[in-house]
C-alpha cells in the first residue's frame, strides 16, 4: 500500500466530476444547449408530422373491410396490426439482448469500473437510458400503427392515450426485465435469441391465423387495469434492477458497453454495415460445436462461395430475416384492404431489400476484412461475381415465395414465376454493390434534410444498392402495378437484370498517378 | 509480513467458449514479492491476469486474492487491487492530469494534486499535463495508463506487458518503481516479454503454455524469453 486514503466518493460524485470537468472544456454554453434542444424538437416534430401524414393517407386510402375475400389465407387489418406489434416486441427483445441492456464501454469502462465506488451510482443513468428510449419510441409507434392500420374512424383521445401508455410502459418493462435477467447472469445471446424466435414466429402465426379464419374485427381499447399493471411492472422491475446494478460483473458491462458504443458510432456515421456487425457480433457464439469440413469445396471459386454460405448459415438472425421477409408479400395479399398493387409493390421492394441485406453478410464482412479474398488466386472482378452466388440462390427462393403470393392475387402462376427467376439477378447485383460501397464522404457540400444537414456524398454512398434495386426492378414493378406479366416486360427484366449483374461485378480501378 | 499470500492460484483452468486457454496454472505471491508470467503470444498470460482481476470466470481450480475468493464487484477488492491492462480508451474531454486526478479522487487519495504532479513528473508527462488524450502519442498514452495504476492505494499491482510502447529509459524507470513497490510491501503480478524487466523486478516466474504451465527461476524465465522467436 503506497498512498494514504480518505473516504472514497460515491459513484454519483465520480459521474458528476467527470461531466463537470468535461463541460468546462466543451465550450458549449446555454445558447448551444437550447439550440440543440430546439433542433431535436423540430426534427422530432417533422418526423412525427410526416408519420401522421402517412397514417392519414393510409386511413383515407384503405378500402372498407367488405372487399371481396382473397383466396387462401385471409387476415384482417386489426389482425395485421396485432402481428406487427408482436414483431416489434421481438425486435425490441432482440435489441435489448444484444445491447446489454446495461453496459459501460470505452473510457467509462477503463476509468470508472476499477474505482472502489458504488456501481449503482455510476450505472443508474445507463440503466434507465435504454428503457426510456424504448418506451418513447414504442409509445409513438403503437399509436401510429393503431391509427394507421385499424382504419376505424372516430378514434377517441382516450384510446390514443391508452394505446400509447401500453406501448411505452410495455416496452420499458420488457427492457427493464431484460436488465434484471442480465443482473442474474442471463446470457445476452439467449435474450437476443428469444427475440429472434418471436420475430420468426410472426409470419408463421400470420399464415396459421390466415388459414384458420382468425379475423379479429377490431382490437379492443386497452383497459385501465392493463395500464396500471404495466406501470407496476415497470416500477417493480426498475427498482429490482436498480438494487442489482452492482451485481452485474464488469466483464458483462464491458461486453454490452462495447456493442452499444459500436452501434451508436455506426448510427452517428450512418454506417449500416457497421451497425449490423455490432449487433451481430455482440450476440454471436465464440465457438462452434462442429467444424465444417467443406468436403464439396474443390476450387478457389467454390471455397469463396462456401465461406459466404457458412457465414449466412451461422447467423440465425439473418436466416430469420430472410424467412420473415419472404412471408411479407403473402401477408399483404392475405389482407383484403391492403392487397392493392401500390401497397404490394412497396411491400415487395421493402421486404425484398430486407432479405437481400441478410444474404450479403458474407460480402459485407469480406469488404471489411478480405482475408479469404487475398488468400485465393481470384481476380477482384471474379470475386465480386462469385459473391453474388449466395445472395442469388437465396433471393431466388425468396422471389419464388413472393411472386407465388402475387400470383395468388392475380393468377397466371407460370408467368409470375418466370419473372421471379428473371428478376433474381437484380437482387444479387444489388447485394454485392451495397456490400462493397465505400465509406461515406463527409467532405462534400451540405444539403438540408428533415433529419438535419447531410453532405451530398453521404447520400450518394448510402444509395449504392437501393439504386440498383429500384432501377433494376422497374419492369417487375410495372407488372405488379398492372397486375399481369407481358413478354415485353420479361425481356425488359432480362436486360435490367444483366445490367444489375454487371454493376455488381464492376470494380473501380484507381487511376494511375503520373508524377 | 502476513502469512496469507496476496494471491493464491491452484490448478486454475480458464477457457473461452469451452476450450481451455492454457494448461492449469498454480502460483502464490506473498506481500513484497513480484511474480512474472512468461510465455509465447497467445499462451494465456493475459487471460490469467484477467481471471485474477475477476474479469473472467475460472472453469475450475481456486483463485484467491488477499485471502478471499475473487469478486471484482466488491468495492474492497477494487480498492486493494490495481491493474494496467491493454486498454486504450480515454475521456476525450479530460486532460492527462484530470485522468490521474479522477483516479486518485475516486480512490479517496488524501492529496490527489500532489500525487498527480509526482506521477506526471515520474512518467515524463509533466509537459503534457494539460493535453487531451487525442494529442498524445501511443507511448505517452501507455505512460498515462501506467501512471494511473500508481495513482491510488493498492496491495496488489497487476500489469499486462507494461513494457509495451515504452522506450529504454522509461522501462528502466518503471523497473525501479516496481522494485520500490515490492520494497514497500506491495505485491506485483506482471506478464512480460522483456527479459531485462523480468530480471530486475521479478522474484519468481511462471511459464504459461498449452501443454504444461510450470514455475521457473527468474534466470530460466529470462532465458525462455530470449529463446522466443522474434515477434
Amino acid at each position: 500500500m503506497t498512498t494514504s486514503a480518505v473516504r472514497t466518493p460515491s459513484g454519483r460524485d465520480i459521474r458528476r466530476f467527470t461531466a463537470a470537468t468535461a463541460r468546462t472544456r466543451g465550450g458549449a454554453g446555454i445558447g448551444e444547449l437550447l439550440g440543440d434542444v430546439y433542433y431535436a424538437f423540430i426534427t422530432s416534430a417533422i418526423g412525427i408530422g410526416m408519420a401522421v401524414g402517412v397514417v392519414n393517407t393510409m386511413r383515407d386510402a384503405l378500402p372498407p373491410s367488405s372487399a371481396a375475400p382473397a383466396a387462401g389465407p385471409d387476415l384482417s387489418l386489426p389482425g395485421l396490426a396485432a402481428l406487427t406489434v408482436l414483431a416489434f416486441v421481438g425486435v425490441l427483445l432482440s435489441l435489448a439482448g444484444r445491447l446489454g441492456p446495461v453496459g459501460v464501454g470505452g473510457a467509462e469502462a477503463t476509468w470508472w469500473l476499477s474505482l472502489p465506488v458504488d456501481r449503482r451510482g455510476l450505472l443508474r443513468p445507463v440503466a434507465v437510458r435504454l428503457p426510456l428510449v424504448a418506451g418513447a419510441v414504442s409509445a409513438v409507434l403503437l399509436v401510429l400503427i393503431d391509427l394507421g392500420l385499424r382504419a376505424q374512424s372516430g378514434e377517441t383521445l382516450d384510446r390514443v392515450l391508452r394505446v400509447g401508455a401500453v406501448g411505452g410502459l410495455g416496452a420499458a418493462a420488457l427492457v427493464l426485465l431484460a436488465g434484471v435477467g442480465q443482473s442474474f447472469g442471463a446470457v445476452r445471446r439467449r435474450i437476443a435469441t428469444a427475440g429472434n424466435v418471436l420475430l420468426g414466429l410472426v409470419p408463421v402465426l400470420a399464415l396459421v391465423g390466415g388459414y384458420s379464419g382468425w379475423r379479429p374485427g377490431d382490437l379492443p381499447t386497452p383497459a385501465p387495469v392493463i395500464v396500471v399493471v404495466l406501470a407496476v411492472v415497470v416500477v417493480a422491475a426498475g427498482l429490482l434492477l436498480d438494487r442489482r446494478l452492482a451485481r452485474i460483473p464488469a466483464r458483462d458491462l464491458r461486453d454490452s458497453g462495447s456493442v452499444a458504443s459500436q452501434a451508436v458510432g455506426a448510427m452517428v456515421s450512418l454506417d449500416s454495415r457497421e451497425l449490423g456487425r455490432a449487433l451481430t457480433d455482440g450476440a454471436a457464439p465464440t465457438r462452434r460445436r462442429r467444424v465444417a469440413r467443406f468436403s464439396w469445396v474443390s476450387s478457389a471459386a467454390t471455397a469463396l462461395v462456401a465461406a459466404d454460405l457458412a457465414v449466412l448459415r451461422r447467423s440465425p438472425r439473418h436466416l430469420v430475416q430472410v424467412v420473415a421477409a419472404a412471408c411479407v408479400p403473402a401477408v399483404v395479399v392475405g389482407v383484403r384492404q391492403i392487397a392493392v398493387p401500390g401497397v404490394l409493390a412497396a411491400a415487395f421492394v421493402v421486404s425484398g431489400y430486407v432479405a437481400m441485406v441478410a444474404t450479403a453478410e458474407g460480402a459485407r464482412r469480406a469488404e471489411m476484412s478480405p482475408v479469404l479474398d487475398r488468400l485465393l488466386p481470384l481476380a477482384a472482378a471474379r470475386v465480386r461475381t462469385l459473391r453474388m452466388v449466395v445472395p442469388g440462390v437465396v433471393m431466388l427462393l425468396w422471389s419464388i415465395a413472393a411472386f407465388a403470393a402475387v400470383a395468388r392475387l392475380e393468377g397466371d402462376l407460370s408467368s409470375w414465376l418466370a419473372l421471379a427467376v428473371l428478376s433474381t439477378p437484380v437482387w444479387a447485383g444489388a447485394a454485392v454493390r451495397s456490400a462493397y460501397r465505400p465509406s461515406p464522404d463527409w467532405s462534400g457540400p451540405l444539403v438540408s434534410t428533415a433529419a438535419g444537414a447531410l453532405p451530398v456524398g453521404v447520400g450518394g454512398v448510402l444509395a449504392r444498392g437501393p439504386d440498383t434495386v429500384v432501377l433494376g426492378l422497374v419492369p417487375t414493378g410495372i407488372a405488379i402495378v398492372l397486375g399481369f406479366v407481358t413478354p415485353h416486360l420479361l425481356i425488359a427484366q432480362v436486360v435490367t437484370s444483366a445490367i444489375a449483374l454487371a454493376v455488381g461485378a464492376h470494380i473501380t480501378t484507381p487511376k494511375s498517378v503520373h508524377a | 509480513m502476513s502469512a496469507t499470500p496476496v494471491v493464491r492460484v491452484d490448478d486454475l483452468v480458464l477457457s473461452y467458449g469451452g476450450e481451455p486457454v492454457c494448461a492449469p496454472v498454480s502460483f502464490t505471491i506473498a506481500a513484497g514479492r513480484a511474480l512474472a508470467l512468461v510465455g509465447a503470444n497467445g499462451s494465456g498470460k493475459s487471460t490469467v491476469l484477467r481471471a485474477v482481476l475477476g474479469l473472467l470466470e475460472p472453469v475450475s481450480g481456486s483463485l484467491q486474492v488477499l485471502g478471499r475468493d475473487v469478486d471484482e464487484r466488491e468495492e474492497l477488492f477494487r480498492a486493494q487491487v490495481s491493474s494496467v491492462l491493454d486498454d486504450d480508451a480515454y475521456f476525450p474531454a479530460l486532460t492527462v492530469a484530470e485522468h490521474l486526478l479522477l483516479t486518485a479522487r475516486g480512490h479517496g487519495v488524501r492529496d490527489p494534486d500532489d500525487l498527480t504532479d509526482e506521477l506526471l513528473e515520474d512518467f515524463g508527462l509533466s509537459d503534457h499535463a494539460d493535453v487531451l488524450p487525442v494529442a498524445l502519442s501511443s507511448g505517452q498514452r501507455r505512460r498515462l495508463l501506467l501512471a494511473a495504476g500508481f495513482a491510488r492505494p493498492r496491495q496488489l499491482l497487476v500489469l499486462d506487458e507494461p513494457e509495451q510502447r515504452l522506450d529504454q529509459r522509461m522501462r528502466a524507470a518503471l523497473a525501479e518503481r516496481l522494485r520500490a513497490e515490492t520494497d514497500r510491501g506491495g505485491a506485483v503480478l506482471l506478464a512480460t516479454h522483456d527479459p531485462e524487466l523480468l530480471e530486475s523486478v521479478a522474484h519468481r516466474a511462471v511459464l504459461v503454455a498449452d501443454d504444461v504451465s510450470r514455475r521457473l527461476s527468474v534466470a530460466d524465465a529470462a532465458r525462455a524469453i530470449r529463446a522466443e522467436p522474434p515477434r
